[in-house]
């Protein structure tokens, strides 16, 4: 059976999800469950890694649905990053892009959550 | 069944009427005999006086038997009985003198046939010996047969032989006195022997051995008095021995087995009063596991089956309080807690299985909680733990824990006792388990048989047929209810319009949502002509009735057959192929799937494109079932795959080149279980040469024929 896994670290204002393995209906409950941990402790920046990340289906993809929009509504945001081209071609077909930033690399993410974090004390 | 078993409480009933009946007819002819009839001096009226007598003994000892047996017996009630008639007897014997003797002397000095009146007293007073004799007998008799598991009643119908034996030669001459003698003797012999059967004191509990000793102190005294009393020369033996030697005998032969049968018994309960107490735990212990193994094929249910499990290794084990730590994961967790709060439990179950060697511990082991840190945090004084483990397939599932709050040590007879039990309770617990999971296998398989009947239910039955266009369309549902969803509309006379479909999820909950998709779209085919206003309008629709979890990939496109021009746009789902002459075109207008988004943005992603039809163009609609199906390495079929299949067979009909997809599918992921549904719509345009725009429907699908308005 294929497995799935999260890991979270914590970089300052921003935390980084790692997902490894097949995430689909049944393993979506622990991705939902890793994301219901960190808003309900109030972090609301989240960078997803998803290059250890092998397949994706529809549920799996359902997972960032149900928490993006909370987590607007708190100022924060769900960056997309590090897809493999099978992964992000799942994305792209339904018009993520749109919805989500997606990049390259998970630094570039990051940069952008601390990019608007300067604007903000700019201001 | 009620009503045979009331004719047979009656006829037993009837049984025993007749028999008392017997009773008090041969009672009142031995009353007249002995007024009418009998005298002392001839022998022929004694030998039938001493008949009556023993007839109507008999009588009444039958009548007896009945009662008694129509109750269930109770050893204990039998030896209260007993005694309460032996202490009448007493007191008969003690008082008597003075009643019996004023009230002859009254009779005598009155004018009254005193005569009569003698005889009337001294017929009540033998008859009360006489019914007391037969019942003291009867109850010897239950006590005997009592908990006996072999035949043993030989010995005790040869010994009522020499009691007849024994009371009917009592009668005889003086010169025939050795011969009542000798039996009275062996009777005596035979009381010793018979009186060593009372095994079954062993039956009853400590505190009930404890009242028979009291009892069978007074018992026997109260028989060893009477016999002594009885065998003076009394006025009331006198009267006795008048009325019927035999009878006096007999009463003799009573007291004696009395006096024995209670002495012996004192002396055995005595003895046994020591080892009464593992005595009693023993059988309490073989009571509950006898209890329990009943329970095991009884209930299946975990919850109450633990509960029940901690309920009894309390009692079994003497302890105050009992839990089961089930494994869950790496850790444990307290369930069925009795007599202990759940932090109690939580922190001991903690204490004991981290940093502990016992955590994966097979045997029992017993903890001292001395050294226990947090003792002080405990709502309760907890001085011992005893734990066994739960097995199931030769793993630990869980430990079943045992307290104790006051400071004595569970000792080796305890985790026997423990460990026992705790074998047992694993079994119970690992079927019950077996069963809640199959309950809930068959559930779930029960549902999604409902999710699929629901999905077909949704599919066109049969694809529309037109001259210049033809369809071919396979759809092949995964086990778990994938959602694909596909469908075919007539627009007006020249439209058509085709739509595919891909419900996030399984299940039950997907079904659900493509019923819902067919709804819309087949209510939106009807009015709205532009594919992109179709799904702008479904996503609308969506809004009200998505969670937020689930969306709905989707491609709806309009096939015009006069123009002869496709309009086609998406939702996020996969692209639609075009094939021209043998060259592979993804058609695939931007836009993001129903559901995703409910603002502008959704309506601004949303593209449309028309394309003018060439003869032989293919189009093809798919879901990711295809192009996602798995081979034993878990590699995609992939869309390069699937692309070079359709161009090395555009030139077949559509149903050869799906039979050609599917066949290349179903070998590439033969060794891999298909995990999502797969549908693959395929269309054909035959250019027309006289283009009228005519269409021919052949056994079209029902909603095909409804014209649009």
């Amino acid at each position: 059976m294929a497995e799935f896994s999260t890991s979270v670290k914590d970089a300052g204002d921003v935390n980084i999800i790692y997902l490894k393995g097949y995430l689909d209906a049944h393993t979506a409950p622990i991705l939902e469950n890793t994301f219901s941990n960190l808003v309900d402790s109030g972090r609301y920046s989240l960078v997803v890694n998803f290059r250890d990340l092998s397949y994706i289906s529809s549920a799996g993809l359902g997972v960032f649905m149900a928490f993006i929009e909370k987590i607007r509504e708190n100022n924060g945001d769900i960056k997309l990053s590090a897809m493999n081209d099978k992964v992000f071609n799942i994305f792209d077909l339904l018009g993520f892009p749109l919805l989500y930033e997606i990049y390259k690399e998970e630094d570039e993410a990051i940069n952008k959550f601390s990019q608007i974090k300067k604007l903000e004390n700019g201001k | 069944m009620s009503k045979l078993n009331f004719l047979k409480i009656n006829g037993v009933e009837l049984k025993s009427n007749l028999k008392f009946q017997t009773f008090l007819g041969l009672a009142a002819v031995l009353f007249l005999f002995r007024i009418f009839f009998y005298s002392a001096d001839s022998l022929f009226w004694v030998i039938i006086n001493e008949l009556l007598v023993g007839l109507t003994f008999v009588s009444l000892y039958f009548y007896l038997l009945d009662l008694i047996h129509s109750k269930i017996v109770d050893p204990l009630a039998l030896v209260m009985n007993v005694g309460i008639i032996n202490a009448l007897i007493f007191f008969l014997f003690t008082f008597s003198s003075v009643i019996l003797g004023s009230l002859i002397s009254k009779a005598e000095s009155s004018n009254i046939n005193h005569s009569l009146l003698y005889n009337l007293i001294s017929f009540v007073f033998s008859m009360f010996i006489l019914a007391s004799a037969a019942t003291i007998f009867l109850a010897f008799r239950e006590l005997y047969f009592y908990r006996q598991k072999k035949n043993v009643s030989t010995y005790f119908n040869t010994m009522i032989v020499f009691f007849a034996l024994a009371s009917l030669s009592s009668f005889l001459s003086h010169d025939l006195k050795y011969l009542k003698d000798t039996f009275f003797i062996i009777s005596v012999l035979l009381i010793l022997i018979n009186s060593i059967r009372i095994s079954w004191i062993a039956f009853i509990v400590k505190k009930e051995k404890i009242s028979l000793l009291v009892l069978s102190v007074i018992i026997s005294i109260l028989f060893f008095v009477n016999l002594v009393k009885s065998s003076n020369d009394n006025l009331y033996v006198q009267m006795l021995t008048a009325f019927s030697p035999s009878l006096n005998l007999f009463l003799k032969i009573v007291m004696t087995y009395g006096a024995i049968y209670f002495s012996i018994l004192f002396f055995t309960t005595l003895f046994h009063i020591p080892t009464a107490e593992a005595f009693d735990r023993k059988a309490q212990e073989v009571n509950f596991l006898q209890y329990f193994s009943k329970l095991i094929t009884e209930s299946v249910d975990f919850k109450e089956l633990t509960e029940t499990v901690t309920d009894i290794a309390v009692k079994v084990c003497n302890a105050h309080a009992s839990w089961i730590a089930w494994k869950e994961d790496d850790s444990f967790k307290s369930i069925a807690n009795k007599h202990i709060g759940y932090y109690d439990s939580i922190n001991l179950t903690k204490f004991i299985f981290e940093n502990r060697l016992e955590k994966g511990s097979e045997q029992s082991f017993i903890i001292k909680l001395k050294r226990y840190l947090n003792r002080p945090q405990l709502s309760e004084e907890i001085y011992y733990l005893a734990a066994a483990p739960l097995k199931a397939h030769n793993e630990v599932k869980g430990y079943l824990i045992a307290a104790r709050k006051s400071d004595i040590i569970f000792d080796d007879e305890d985790r026997n006792a423990m460990d026992t039990f705790s074998d047992y309770a694993s079994v119970a617990i690992e079927n019950s388990r077996l069963v809640e999971e199959s309950i809930e296998k068959e559930r779930l398989e029960k549902e999604l048989d409902v999710a699929r009947e629901i999905q077909r239910k949704i599919l066109p039955a049969k694809n529309p047929e037109y001259k210049n266009l033809s369809i071919s369309s396979v759809f092949i549902p995964a086990f778990e209810v994938g959602g694909d969803y596909y469908d075919f509309f007539e627009i007006d006379k020249s439209k058509f319009g085709f739509v595919i479909a891909d419900v996030s999820g399984k299940g039950i909950s997907a079904a659900f949502i493509m019923a819902e998709i067919k709804g819309i779209f087949e209510s939106l085919s009807k009015t709205i002509e532009s594919p992109k206003d179709i799904l702008i309008k479904a996503n609308e629709i969506l809004e009200r009735t998505l969670d937020r979890k689930s969306f709905v990939s989707a491609a709806y496109g309009v096939m015009d057959l006069v123009k002869e021009t496709v309009t086609i746009s998406r939702a996020g789902h996969c692209p639609v192929i075009l094939i021209r002459n043998n060259i592979v075109e993804n058609l695939r207008p931007s836009g993001i799937g129903l559901g995703l988004n409910f603002s502008e943005q959704f309506v601004n992603s949303l593209e449309e494109i028309e394309i003018k039809l060439h003869n032989n163009d293919v189009i093809v609609l798919y879901t990711d079932g295809i192009t996602e199906a798995k081979n034993k390495e878990l590699e995609d079929f992939g869309s390069a795959h699937f692309e070079k299949i359709l161009v090395d067979n555009s030139g077949c009909d559509t149903d050869e080149i799906s039979n050609r997809v599917m066949h290349e599918v179903s070998v590439f992921s033969q060794s891999h279980a298909q995990h999502d549904d797969i549908t693959l719509v395929i269309l054909k345009w035959k250019q027309k040469f006289n283009n009228d725009g005519e269409k021919e429907w052949q056994n079209s699908a029902p909603q095909l024929k409804t014209q649009v308005m």
